[in-house]
């Protein structure tokens, strides 16, 4: 089907754009940005549409050193010269004008070893073959499964098996070239607990759609939205092209969103209405600092939502809180472009956005299954916020267990610091049928066929857009695990 | 028909000529390999794109792919190297846009490290899309010069 869209921003090919749900009803709600679908929208986390090729202008070069350009004449090996020279062209394709060196730690998205990425495996081999490694150890998002918490059906393990054939050949690609253990695998790799927190302005290449917001946003690192496998060559030669979200001018905001609702947000959602709105430009956000007072242990968590879903509704690689986040009180508003435009959110975007995510589940009144809470994966506060929530409330209702399998998602080491601090919490959750699992929804919610017989829950905007589970509030969802029912008023 | 000329940048470029695919909205790569990289298809390549009704259900292996730019999630670059590694793959991606990040770590890696080369051209500009439609013959250059008709 197609539709003409009447919005600002629109070029020639929104008149093809197709509809994402089928429902013409329902995506009227969900065309908020000016590119609803993402069909204009780069990835790279700031627009390129004002390129246009000059067939006259010189092809970029990059001003390399003494020491890079030998290592792209061989001289220091024909492999490490083929990753020079793949991680050059990469930033010739953006322009890049030089190359910069990266620091902290990195991080990648290579989590599951599909035939998909058996190339990706064997150019990594090739690396380690070479004798080379990451300039510093790694972390790496969740392991695609977790057969002792959530994928404990033998028919699921053996799908899952199947599906994820060379799962052991990527492990030990990523042993030889310098990641960390099992218990650093976690897509929120900044908490405190994993500990790959990179220093303001430092330069990474780090791939993830939430982690680079993340680090970008909350932490004034510098990162692209780089994909899985070329961010692996920046790592290994410990240097990245500049262009993009590395340079001060990248990092300029293109829109004044402006947060006026009544109360504190429901961060997934304002996440997702940002995202829509700006696609892959940078936001400037004002208006939400007074629900986050700082950057502490409890507003990294709602940042940290708020960012993953900006990351998936849109493209967005970094944004700006003002007052909270580093570079926002750094510069203030001097943070944002010429010609910046402005967005207002208000209660009622926020609810039109949440009541138009789409219900697609395959029999649409079923009855939930099962509660996916904490994607990108839960911090110790939240971890916390949950225990405490869960098991009032089956104190409440004389209630002993769930009425449905309610898994948090962490890291081990999250959830090892949280068995310390809460012994007795922890043993209640685990009593009361509550799983801690340090794998991802999305990989067991792909299972085939998984669709017709799970009707998984999430309070999370990005579970929600990669996989068919529904979106509700933090207090729906508590009422759901508890009933094993949808509260009307969650609709 | 006549002949229209577009001059893109040639970024991996190549001579060929053939039929051209169209899409007409940013081409989701995983969500369009899907069959190849998870569901173990190896004989063809079906777009399986519900989104995309320009591709879904069309053999994509050796098209000539016009489009905007490739969106979706981060795997997309490796997908592409999958596709490449069965055999698969597009023989050309003509962007209309500046290529994406997404797709060209991938189209980098299989040409550097696999000796497997997809013909590489953007920034052909808007009218491209506009000119172009599935099925209309189409001459590429070494030179980034896309001709159609």
């Amino acid at each position: 089907m197609e539709k003409e869209l009447k919005m600002e921003n629109l070029t020639i090919y929104a008149k093809n754009i197709t509809i994402l749900t089928g429902d013409e009803e329902l995506d009227k709600h969900l065309e908020i940005g000016a590119d609803p679908h993402g069909a204009m929208c780069t990835g790279t986390g700031h627009s390129r549409a004002d390129v246009k090729h000059d067939p006259s202008a010189p092809k970029p070069k990059m001003k390399l050193t003494q020491e890079e350009q030998d290592i792209y004449d061989g001289k220091k090996g024909e492999v490490l010269s083929k990753v020079m020279k793949t991680v050059i062209a990469y930033g010739e394709a953006f322009g890049a004008s030089k190359l910069v060196d990266l620091g902290g730690n990195p991080h990648t998205v290579l989590l599951g070893g599909t035939p998909a990425v058996t190339p990706v495996i064997d150019i990594l081999n090739e690396c380690a073959d070479a004798g080379l490694k990451t300039y510093a150890e790694y972390t790496i998002n969740p392991r695609p499964y977790d057969f002792y918490n959530v994928e404990v059906d033998p028919e699921h393990q053996l799908k899952l098996q199947s599906m994820f054939s060379t799962q052991t050949e990527l492990e030990k690609m990523h042993v030889r070239l310098g990641a960390k253990n099992y218990n650093y695998w976690s897509c929120a790799c900044y908490w405190p607990e994993v500990g790959n927190a990179p220093a303001h302005g430092t330069n990474l290449a780090w791939s993830e759609s939430s982690a680079v917001n993340y680090a970008n946003s909350v932490l004034g690192a510098r990162s692209n939205r780089n994909s899985g496998g070329i961010e692996m060559l920046c790592n290994i030669l410990g240097k990245a092209p500049y262009f993009g979200l590395m340079t001060d001018e990248g990092r300029k905001a293109k829109w004044l969103i402006e947060v006026k609702t009544k109360g504190e947000p429901n961060w997934s959602v304002l996440g997702g209405a940002i995202g829509m709105k700006v696609m892959e430009d940078v936001p400037y956000i004002v208006g939400i600092d007074k629900y986050l007072g700082q950057v502490d242990g409890i507003s990294m968590g709602k940042l940290k939502d708020m960012g993953a879903a900006t990351a998936t509704n849109g493209a967005v690689g970094l944004y700006h809180v003002e007052n909270i986040t580093p570079d926002a009180i750094d510069e203030g508003r001097k943070l944002l472009a010429k010609d910046y435009k402005t967005y207002v959110i208000d209660d009622e975007i926020i609810e039109q956005v949440r009541k138009h995510y789409p219900n697609l589940w395959t029999q649409k009144d079923a009855k939930p299954t099962r509660a996916f809470v904490g994607c990108p994966h839960n911090s110790f506060h939240q971890l916390y916020d949950w225990g405490m929530k869960v098991t009032h409330e089956l104190s409440n209702r004389g209630q002993e267990r769930v009425a449905i399998p309610l898994h948090l998602l962490c890291s081990t080491l999250v959830k090892d610091h949280f068995m310390d601090k809460h012994p007795e919490l922890v043993r209640d959750m685990i009593r009361a049928g509550i799983t801690f699992t340090n794998s991802c929804p999305l990989t067991f919610l792909g299972i085939p066929g998984i669709t017709k017989t799970e009707f998984a829950v999430t309070n999370s905007n990005k579970a929600r857009e990669y996989t068919n589970s529904r979106f509700f509030r933090d207090e729906d969802i508590l009422e759901i695990v508890l009933s094993g029912e949808i509260p009307e008023e969650a609709v | 028909m006549a002949k229209r000329t577009f001059k893109g940048r040639p970024i991996l470029p190549g001579k060929i000529e053939g039929l051209a695919t169209v899409s007409h909205i940013g081409l989701n790569t995983l969500s369009t390999y899907k069959a190849n990289v998870i569901g173990g298809v190896t004989d063809k390549a079906l777009c399986t794109d519900g989104d995309n009704k320009d591709l879904y259900n069309k053999d994509l292996n050796g098209a000539i792919l016009c489009l905007p730019q490739t969106i979706g999630s981060t795997t997309g670059g490796f997908v592409l190297m999958g596709v490449a590694k069965m055999g698969l793959a597009p023989k050309a991606m003509l962007f209309a846009n500046h290529v994406d990040s997404l797709a060209i770590g991938g189209l980098l890696m299989a040409d550097i490290w696999m000796d497997y080369r997809i013909i590489t051209i953007d920034l052909l500009g808007p009218d491209f899309l506009e000119a172009v439609k599935t099925g209309d013959p189409i001459n590429v250059s070494e030179d980034g010069t896309v001709e159609i008709g």
